[in-house]
């Protein structure tokens, strides 16, 4: 467990450095739809970028200006301090239009601090509809950043070594869902901050010694009897995206509630979904990242995402729900009012919370409002909708 | 058997003791910048006027920002939970608690149990506070407590559009040098705090009955701006300081948790 809290509370964690003093390089990404197997098919180590350390928003308040979320303002923070000094390469993703001024602000901040853009700064477009053209849009995107990757750092990628690389992927993603099926159960073994901090490390780990630690760290869950949810809530975390294992300590602090999920762009979302190990491997990719729809950013989505909400609020027997988003989140802001109407109107109680992204940011408020929400959970003391939930 | 609560504000710390369900003695004072010391001299307060020590207390429970701080509560609870269990207990029929304190406003409603439903905190900012009243007050050099009495004087219909605080105090100044009257000033910092506050309720849905607790709730300019903004009229908790109903959640939950130990 050291590991995998080493590798999501830190910034340069020592997987990173490993790799990158053995002269191998690292690209950071910033967005879930970006295909983190086309970076390990080149033998390059992907690495999702994240604010975390931050201790100050001078840079990226100077590029950013204030009315916009801080997360990718706490990137560039960091990139404006030199923390993102290993990095061979970079990639952009519109995730969100936050997300997209990045690579503007970034670039610019470029001019001014010395050295902070890496040598390879790429932006990825993603379209935000998956239907038709969009589909051939994503596929075409794709082969272009493949294209740019074999040119920049000299490699090859073949669809042999994709379909390696799925390969690898789905390894964790299949231990990833069995974490979420331990945590479904009536007796949770794992904290949701134990939970959280290994599906964060994930996402900066080498993937091989990632799925290892993960495998051990299973089996040894497996054998656990203490149980961390006895008379407690069980809560599910969605909403803006978030890699604050904080945020998990505080919800549990209390020891009245125990995270047994979370929708969240960080963290076990839609892990269950295997990419096929066979076949055109750029098509699968296209069609698991493009496909999912999970974050709001995709139009037109809504009914889908509030179905499989649903069903796992139903899997993980979750009796309430949190729904934090980061200032100025206009997606997942209006997402979780539609989320909260919709879910309340299903007996499922819900907390509606608008938050700094930033470790220790807001922790008195947020823990008024948590502890508030877990005071009315023990009074309706009823599982979430008073459904029957279906066993993991 | 006498129980207590000790609520521990932004800017005010408050404590009430009761025996049976009924109040023996209230308190308030100013909060300082140590919740342990502003809870140990409010309490104090409320124990000397109710003729009793600490050990003839037998369970205290703490509420508001600095509850964790307290060092002699034997247990802690929101002050969302707080506020809605001291105006239940007052008045069974309330729905929807507006509860607007030193730097925050909270709206809660309530179902027919008294329960907590729903309810809401102001996120963005705390310009709908008593924060936001006090910093006028100083602006315009009158005691805070008369703010309700001078604005109810009011002949002008002014308005004050900003959300921030700072920037607001910076429109108020510039009435005062346009020589608008103070009655007027206050009149429409009332409307403007009640403004944000209903769009806050509203988005939790606004049920009757409509009760104010909270420091600012003594402010009869806000309370009257505010039945107005939200379009019904609320009612008063009859015979109970609203400033004190988070305290007095917080002696009800002492008391419930004294009855489960020694039922």
């Amino acid at each position: 467990m050291d590991v995998f809290y080493e590798a999501a509370t830190r910034v340069d964690c020592r997987p990173i450095m490993e790799w990158k003093n053995s002269g191998r390089p690292v690209v950071g990404y910033t967005c879930s739809y970006t295909p983190a197997e086309i970076f390990y098919a080149a033998g390059i180590l992907p690495v999702r970028l994240r604010g975390i350390e931050t201790d100050g928003m001078e840079v990226g308040d100077t590029y950013f200006g204030p009315f916009i979320c801080s997360f990718p303002k706490c990137i560039l923070q960091l990139a404006g301090k030199g923390k993102f000094s290993f990095l061979d390469g970079a990639i952009i993703t519109p995730g969100c239009d936050g997300m997209r001024r990045l690579d503007e602000c970034w670039r610019k901040a470029g001019e001014d601090y010395e050295g902070i853009v890496p040598d390879y700064f790429y932006y990825f477009d993603v379209p935000h509809k998956s239907e038709n053209h969009g589909m051939d849009w994503y596929l075409e995107e794709l082969r272009l950043l493949v294209k740019s990757i074999e040119d920049h750092f000299h490699v090859e990628i073949t669809d042999e070594k994709l379909l390696n690389a799925i390969a690898v992927f789905n390894k964790g993603r299949r231990l990833l869902r069995e974490l979420e099926d331990l945590r479904s159960k009536d007796d949770v073994v794992v904290s949701g901050t134990d939970a959280f901090a290994a599906a964060v490390a994930g996402t900066v780990m080498p993937r091989e010694e990632y799925t290892r630690y993960l495998e051990g760290w299973l089996s040894d869950l497996k054998e656990r009897k203490a149980s961390f949810s006895d008379g407690k809530k069980r809560i599910m975390v969605v909403g803006s995206v978030s890699d604050e294992i904080d945020l998990f300590e505080l919800i549990e602090a209390r020891k009245t509630a125990v995270v047994v999920a979370e929708n969240l762009c960080f963290g076990i979302r839609y892990e269950g979904n295997e990419i096929p190990e066979t076949g055109d491997p750029m098509a699968s990719l296209a069609a698991h990242y493009l496909g999912g729809s999970v974050c709001p950013r995709m139009f037109g989505k809504y009914k889908e995402r509030l179905q499989m909400l649903k069903e796992r609020i139903l899997r993980s027997g979750a009796d309430g729900l949190i729904m934090q988003n980061i200032r100025f989140c206009d997606l997942h802001g209006a997402e979780n009012a539609l989320f909260e109407r919709d879910l309340e109107a299903l007996g499922i109680p819900c907390l509606r919370v608008e938050r700094e992204y930033g470790p220790h940011i807001d922790a008195g408020r947020m823990r008024l409002r948590i502890g508030a929400f877990l005071e009315r959970l023990s009074v309706a003391g009823k599982p979430a909708g008073g459904v029957q939930r279906r066993t993991a | 058997m006498i129980v207590a609560g000790c609520d521990i504000g932004s800017l005010t710390a408050k404590a009430v003791i009761m025996e049976n369900l009924n109040i023996l003695s209230t308190a308030v004072a100013r909060a300082g910048t140590r919740p342990a010391d502003s809870a140990a001299n409010v309490m104090e307060k409320a124990l000397k006027r109710a003729g009793l020590r600490m050990n003839d207390i037998s369970h205290i429970v703490g509420t508001g920002y600095g509850r964790e701080q307290i060092p002699f509560v034997s247990s802690v609870a929101s002050e969302i939970s707080c506020h809605a269990k001291g105006a239940w207990h007052v008045m069974p029929s309330v729905r929807m608690v507006i509860d607007i304190g030193g730097q925050d406003a909270k709206a809660t409603r309530l179902d027919a149990d008294g329960n907590v439903a729903r309810y809401i905190y102001n996120d963005k900012c705390a310009s709908g506070t008593g924060r936001f009243l006090e910093v006028m007050a100083e602006a315009l050099e009158i005691p805070l407590e008369e703010m309700g009495g001078v604005g109810a004087r009011s002949t002008e219909k002014l308005s004050i559009s900003n959300q921030c605080v700072i920037f607001a105090e910076t429109e108020v100044v510039s009435l005062v040098n346009e020589g608008k009257e103070t009655a007027d000033i206050i009149n429409a910092l009332h409307h403007a705090l009640a403004k944000r506050v209903s769009a806050l309720a509203r988005s939790i849905e606004v049920e009757q009955d409509v009760v104010m607790t909270g420091g600012v709730a003594k402010n009869s300019g806000v309370f009257g701006a505010l039945s107005q903004a939200l379009g019904i009229g609320m009612k008063a908790l009859n015979g109970v300081d609203p400033q004190i109903v988070g305290a007095m959640g917080a002696a009800l939950f002492a008391a419930e948790n004294a009855g489960k130990e020694n039922p």
